[in-house]
């Protein structure tokens, strides 16, 4: 039988690891510690860990039981469970797919980073001079070094969406080495994806341990990270603190993809997920409190801080070292009393070395790790080395999570007879160019506008949409008592009193107020906006979707969703025999 | 005689201060950060390194303006601050009571940048002229970009690799299919032997009838 034949991993570790490694992406390396210093430092732990325990971890374990027992993709399983409900298969791949189109620009961005940290003076760490040789480029001293590099020579971002222009070459050529890179890794499914996982789930530790110990003997390390976990309880009363960790947890752990029930269809059937579930979701968790210690020891204020010294000296001639970098905002203060004139003189060009502040500018997007984070390095003795080591490690994290994004797209597609047919290579080469052909448009200069509107709503409020279904349809339709029963089949004894309340009332029940704040964000939120790289002030603004814009973010939100009343109806064109091979 | 020369020496260094201070319209600010570039091993600031910056652009104005020989006491300086920071203004050789014109000063500084660097041990960055911008250096430009390299490189490993494998893969099915003929051919003859219930023994293998 056909069944008997299905690839499997060579041992529960590639599994594990597979998980671990598609969990644990950018995500847990810069929007955790952003919600973290947001939302009240150390406080913030409290709702998030919270989140883990209520939604994300039954909901981790529920993906993975039914995908390893139902043995295939996510349309699959969900067709097999009931024929109405092939839709919620269906919507899941189509949001991978969404996710493996746009994902893999920010592997592209990686590699162009890594490439260009081979030089003797990083090209981020000056402005370039203009052709005068008067100065440095205007664009690029209204800015930062780092954000011109990023926008400008990285992107060549156009001033808005509507503008548009031809393919960055450096761009195209990454990206293509990414995906090349991706087919090399998923080439002969599960068996070359399962080697691959052992590197890239264990280097990104590796590079944070190191970064660690560089980022504790900087100075002001003490400082960032102080001021990160410093809680401000207060925040916790505030009801979007809440939301943003159950969505972070929910993002973070990849669940609604179909890369977990994907990954657990290639198990053995006696595989104990339940025990994997809780390691997967435990060692994500971990992970980004990890990195967001490593992100603030490293960050801290100190570029602000040297910066203000400096002015500091200049602007009242103060001999070098009475101010130091720890004495710095003392003076500012103590000056400020002194010369009150003098002092209003500067206090615009003053930055407040606020974190939150500066976090603030470049928040939105991935631009905050390429821009904060290589600011950062360019400070260390031998940016080069640092530079290198981190962007790898930004690449392992992105590759990761991409070969769960590829696999979620390929194994529900093998489930159908037509694809079933062709060989592992080729379909998995023909997913991959597809992805890289459409995917080429985000390396044109609106390319990032197109980018930040697929990662906000491509694959954020469908999501919620497909996981709260697939809970209802495992806990209610396939039947709570059927799935004990498995679960004791495969792993030998049933869910105890935890797993059972959390997937029968709290999961959904938070699902669905999640989803509720989601809509009624949408609604009062009115007219969904962007941040515009303008060149003329060097800074991002905040500008309206277009009309055409506004459609197409209702077609994304629209074409995963409508997968669900849709193949509702399936069932009534085809006799359900011929549709999956048996 | 004695009287009037004093006299005069007085009021023109007296002319000679008033000519420097604060924002005058040819004089500039100087600033150096001893202490960020030399750390431990910066000197203290003292008269005798004013001195040496005197000099430094008197031969400066000398290289630059051919013709006229200025002295040190042609650089007048004021205003020095704990910083270290001072402003300084150049007067003629010919009229000490004439200053000469910021552009001719700046063009002078921009010659000898380098030379003045190196008198104290520092940089562009550290010893600073407020409103001269350094030379900037002449961008460095490749003929390939260096980060082309490092993609072409890794690229040609990744298709190697990519190539490596599909073929193999081919060669192993192709084994396999090979295999699986032989497989079925034997299956054939096995098959043939109980060709309609009757065995037919010029085809059958002896050990396979009695394993039966």
């Amino acid at each position: 039988m056909e069944k008997d034949s299905r690839p499997k991993w060579d041992n529960p570790t590639q599994f594990l690891l597979a998980c671990v490694s598609y969990a644990i992406g950018l995500g847990n390396v810069w929007r955790f510690p952003y919600l973290c210093q947001m939302h009240g430092g150390g406080g913030f732990l409290i709702p998030y860990l919270l989140m883990l325990f209520l939604e994300g971890l039954p909901l981790f374990c529920l993906e993975l039981g039914i995908g390893q027992k139902m043995r295939q993709g996510s349309v699959g399983t969900f067709s097999s469970i009931n024929p109405y409900l092939g839709g919620v298969g269906l919507a899941s791949v189509m949001t991978s797919l969404y996710l493996c189109l746009y994902y893999n620009i920010i592997n592209a961005w990686s590699f162009w980073y890594l490439f260009n940290s081979f030089q003797s003076v990083l090209p981020w760490a000056e402005c370039p001079i203009n052709t005068n040789r008067t100065g440095p480029v205007e664009e690029c001293e209204r800015s930062s070094p780092t954000q011109y590099f990023f926008f400008r020579e990285t992107l060549d971002i156009s001033s808005s969406i509507e503008v548009n222009g031809g393919v960055h070459t450096g761009q195209a050529l990454c990206l293509l080495l990414a995906w090349v890179i991706t087919y090399l890794f998923v080439v002969k499914g599960v068996k070359s994806t399962g080697k691959v996982v052992y590197f890239t789930a264990t280097f990104p530790y590796f590079v944070l341990v190191i970064y660690l110990i560089r980022g504790v003997t900087l100075h002001g390390a003490a400082n960032g990270i102080k001021y990160m976990f410093t809680p401000k309880l207060e925040q916790l009363a505030n009801p979007t603190t809440w939301i943003n960790a159950a969505t972070q947890i929910f993002f973070s752990l990849g669940l609604g993809f179909g890369s977990l029930i994907a990954f657990a269809s290639y198990n053995e059937y006696n595989n104990n997920f339940e025990r994997q579930a809780i390691a997967v979701s435990l060692i994500n968790s971990g992970t980004s409190i990890f990195a967001s210690i490593v992100t603030f020891a490293i960050y801290g204020f100190k570029r602000c801080v040297c910066v203000t010294r400096l002015l500091l000296l200049n602007t009242f001639d103060i001999a070098e070292d009475n101010i130091t970098l720890d004495t710095a905002l003392d003076w500012v203060r103590e000056l400020n009393m002194t010369y009150p004139e003098k002092f209003a003189e500067i206090a615009d060009q003053l930055q407040t070395c606020d974190l939150e502040k500066e976090l603030d500018t470049a928040v939105e997007g991935t631009g905050l790790a390429f821009i904060v984070y290589s600011e950062a390095i360019t400070n260390m003795p031998l940016s080069q080395l640092w530079s290198v080591l981190y962007f790898f490690m930004l690449l392992m994290l992105g590759m990761g999570s991409m070969l769960g994004n590829i696999t979620g797209v390929i194994t529900p597609l093998r489930d159908f007879k037509f694809f079933s047919k062709m060989s592992n290579e080729l379909l998995n080469g023909i997913v991959c160019l597809f992805c890289f052909l459409l995917g080429l448009g985000f390396s044109t200069p609106s390319g990032n506008y197109w980018f930040t509107m697929f990662n906000d709503y491509g694959a954020s409020f469908s999501l919620l949409f497909i996981v709260f279904f697939e809970s209802i349809a495992i806990v209610y339709i396939y039947g709570m008592k059927r799935f004990e029963k498995d679960m004791e089949d495969m792993v030998g004894h049933r869910p105890n009193w935890y797993w059972k309340i959390m997937w029968k009332v709290v999961s959904p029940l938070l699902l669905l107020v999640v989803i509720t704040f989601y809509i009624v964000g949408y609604i009062q939120g009115g007219t969904p906006t962007y941040h515009a790289w303008k060149k003329e002030l060097g800074k991002t603004v905040v500008t309206e979707y277009p009309i055409f814009g506004q459609a197409f973010i209702g077609l994304l939100l629209a074409s995963s969703i409508s997968c669900l009343p849709i193949m509702a109806l399936y069932p009534f064109l085809t006799p359900v025999a011929d549709r999956y091979r048996i | 005689m004695w009287k009037n020369t004093f006299f005069l020496f007085f009021i023109l260094s007296a002319c000679a201060e008033e000519l420097c201070k604060p924002d005058a319209s040819n004089g500039y600010k100087v600033r150096l950060s001893l202490k960020t570039a030399l750390g431990d091993d910066a000197y203290t600031w003292n008269k005798n390194e004013m001195f040496l910056f005197q000099s430094t652009l008197a031969f400066a104005m000398r290289t630059s303006h051919t013709g006229q020989s200025y002295e040190i006491s042609n650089i007048v300086v004021c205003n020095e601050t704990d910083r270290v920071s001072f402003w300084f203004v150049v007067t003629s050789p010919g009229n000490p009571t004439e200053l000469v014109e910021n552009y001719i000063v700046e063009e002078a500084i921009r010659k000898s940048r380098h030379r003045i660097n190196s008198a104290f041990l520092l940089t562009d960055k550290t010893l600073e002229f407020v409103g001269i911008l350094p030379t900037l250096a002449t961008p460095v430009s490749y003929d390939t970009p260096p980060w082309l390299i490092v993609f072409g490189v890794l690229m040609g490993i990744i298709v190697a690799g990519i190539i490596v494998l599909l073929a193999s893969s081919i060669v192993k099915r192709k084994r396999k299919t090979r295999r699986t003929d032989e497989e079925e051919a034997d299956e054939e003859t096995r098959v043939k032997t109980m060709d309609n219930g009757v065995y037919n023994m010029s085809f059958s293998v002896e050990d396979k009838l009695t394993q039966m």
